[in-house]
């Protein structure tokens, strides 16, 4: 730009343009609907005008000159003057909303960045501190259905927020039943999905979801059998007399299937065991203990659907149990539970660090 | 429990200088399952199923299998349990599928002289109320 008046300059937030460069800004403004883009919006414009700033600027600087050079048509001037302000006012304003707009989208996007940090981190760590080669050496078909699953899964987290807060606005707007049956439906469905998900992956590598290295950490507290207790389900009030027999009923079964499965589950450590200590240490071979006991392992693949299944069958009987808008609050309620433990966990793992001990 | 089996005598009769059906009675200690042992002797397995109101065959060692006597001696039952060898599975198997008229997989749980199913059946009747009933109809529950 070749301004010689150098008291002037010129940044990118404060270019005084002529009217006639207001179509193209509009034009730009539709094109680039999306505030991110604002900044090269911002430098589209500076591009075009950088021909016509100086021009302006000494109109705008040197108002006296132009007075008293062109004083057979002050009125024009001024006219011409004080709608130029106007307009650069405008275009003012308007920059000014789209760079808010834009601080404000990357403020969300930084939120969710260091969200999915955390939840990285956490896992990282886990993995790291789990066993030696916990992740290496895995043949491409464990990794790529293990990040497959991680993928989905965090959708799947996205989903069950947005299905909560919906929840709880039907609830607290007096939807009609039907419109509640068809958010019940939705809800539960999204569950069987995961147990779906949960299913596939556990074929490539069982002891990934067992271990509930997919989940916050105050998720994986609670963790029975690769996910929650089917009896977590069951804290509900207020219900009829009939409701409370039958949901004691189903509290009394649902608390005996689990202690089946745990009981098959001790079953199975004892057998691995056994199967890994066998045979004689004092030789070096251990081959055939080890192929053994990989064959029994693969029990545990049986126990992930086992319990996945009991957790889809008690959510079904609830659902029968329970009217249409108590089983709505019974979602919310339980969907409600798991967001805050997985907020409990990113609280954990942002806590100030202990100070070290003297 | 250490009583005989009802059908011990049965068996002895049967058994015809092929394969024989050890019972094994195992004590207190597993709540009184009675756990055997089939060699695949043609119509022994017929007779389990028909001479028991709820007999369970799987595996030897199969912790499924486990978790379904659990289930059922946590519920009052006394299931008679038929651990299968390896060896002689196929022929089990074939023998069960035959009585049941379609194809049957380990752990299989007879109930009344039927195929009532898997694992997973028995856990969704068991949630949605149904088992009781049942087995107190095929006599394998009184109270």
């Amino acid at each position: 730009m070749n301004s010689p008046t150098p008291q002037f300059v010129p940044s990118r937030l404060s270019i005084y343009e002529p009217i006639h460069q207001i179509g193209i800004w509009g034009e730009n403004f539709k094109r680039n609907g999306n505030p991110n883009t604002s900044t090269s919006l911002i430098v589209e414009v500076d591009n075009k005008l950088e021909n016509e700033s100086e021009t302006t600027s000494h109109e705008m600087l040197a108002p006296t000159n132009n007075y008293e050079q062109e004083a057979s048509k002050p009125i024009d001037k001024i006219q011409r003057r004080l709608a130029q302000n106007r307009e650069a006012a405008r275009k003012s304003r308007l920059r000014k909303k789209a760079y808010v707009q834009q601080l404000e989208n990357s403020r969300l996007k930084l939120i969710q960045l260091e969200q999915e940090l955390q939840r990285v981190t956490q896992q990282g760590l886990y993995m790291g501190g789990v066993s030696e080669g916990s992740h290496i050496g895995f043949s491409g078909t464990v990794t790529s259905g293990i990040a497959a699953f991680e993928m989905e899964y965090g959708r799947w987290v996205d989903v069950q927020h947005r299905q909560i807060c919906e929840l709880r606005t039907a609830l607290n707007a007096h939807i009609s039943d039907i419109e509640l049956r068809i958010l019940v439906k939705s809800g539960m469905g999204h569950y069987f999905e995961l147990f779906r998900m949960k299913s596939t992956v556990a074929k490539a590598d069982v002891f990934y979801v067992i271990s509930g290295v997919w989940k916050t950490s105050a998720e994986r507290f609670f963790s029975w059998i690769g996910g929650f207790r089917p009896s977590e389900l069951l804290k509900l009030d207020p219900l009829t007399e009939q409701q409370i027999l039958e949901v004691c009923n189903l509290k009394q079964s649902c608390q005996q299937a689990e202690d089946a499965l745990s009981q098959g589950m001790e079953k199975l450590q004892e057998t691995v065991s056994s199967t890994v200590a066998g045979g004689p240490v004092a030789e070096d071979s251990y081959i055939p203990q080890v192929a053994t006991a990989m064959e029994k392992l693969e029990a545990l693949v049986s126990f992930v659907n086992q319990a996945d299944h009991l957790r889809q069958e008690t959510l079904q009987q609830m659902s029968r149990i329970l009217t249409t808008r108590q089983a709505a609050r019974g979602l919310l309620a339980l969907g409600e539970y798991f967001h805050r433990l997985r907020a409990l966990s990113t609280l954990w793992a942002t806590r100030p660090p202990e100070p070290s001990l003297p | 429990m250490q009583e005989a089996i009802p059908y011990k005598s049965y068996m002895a009769a049967t058994a015809g200088g092929r394969s024989r059906l050890h019972n094994f009675l195992e004590g207190a200690g597993n709540g009184g399952e009675h756990r055997l042992v089939a060699n695949g002797c043609e119509n022994s397995v017929t007779k389990l199923v028909v001479e028991n109101a709820v007999i369970v065959f799987g595996r030897r060692g199969c912790c499924m299998c486990h978790v379904v006597n659990r289930l059922l001696l946590g519920l009052g039952v006394n299931p008679v349990v038929c651990e299968v060898n390896e060896e002689k599975e196929e022929a089990v198997l074939h023998e069960l599928s035959v009585i049941n008229g379609g194809g049957v997989q380990f752990p299989a749980v007879f109930v009344g002289g039927k195929l009532f199913g898997g694992l997973d059946r028995v856990m969704s009747t068991h949630i949605t109320g149904e088992l009781v009933p049942i087995l107190k109809e095929a006599g394998a529950l009184w109270l």
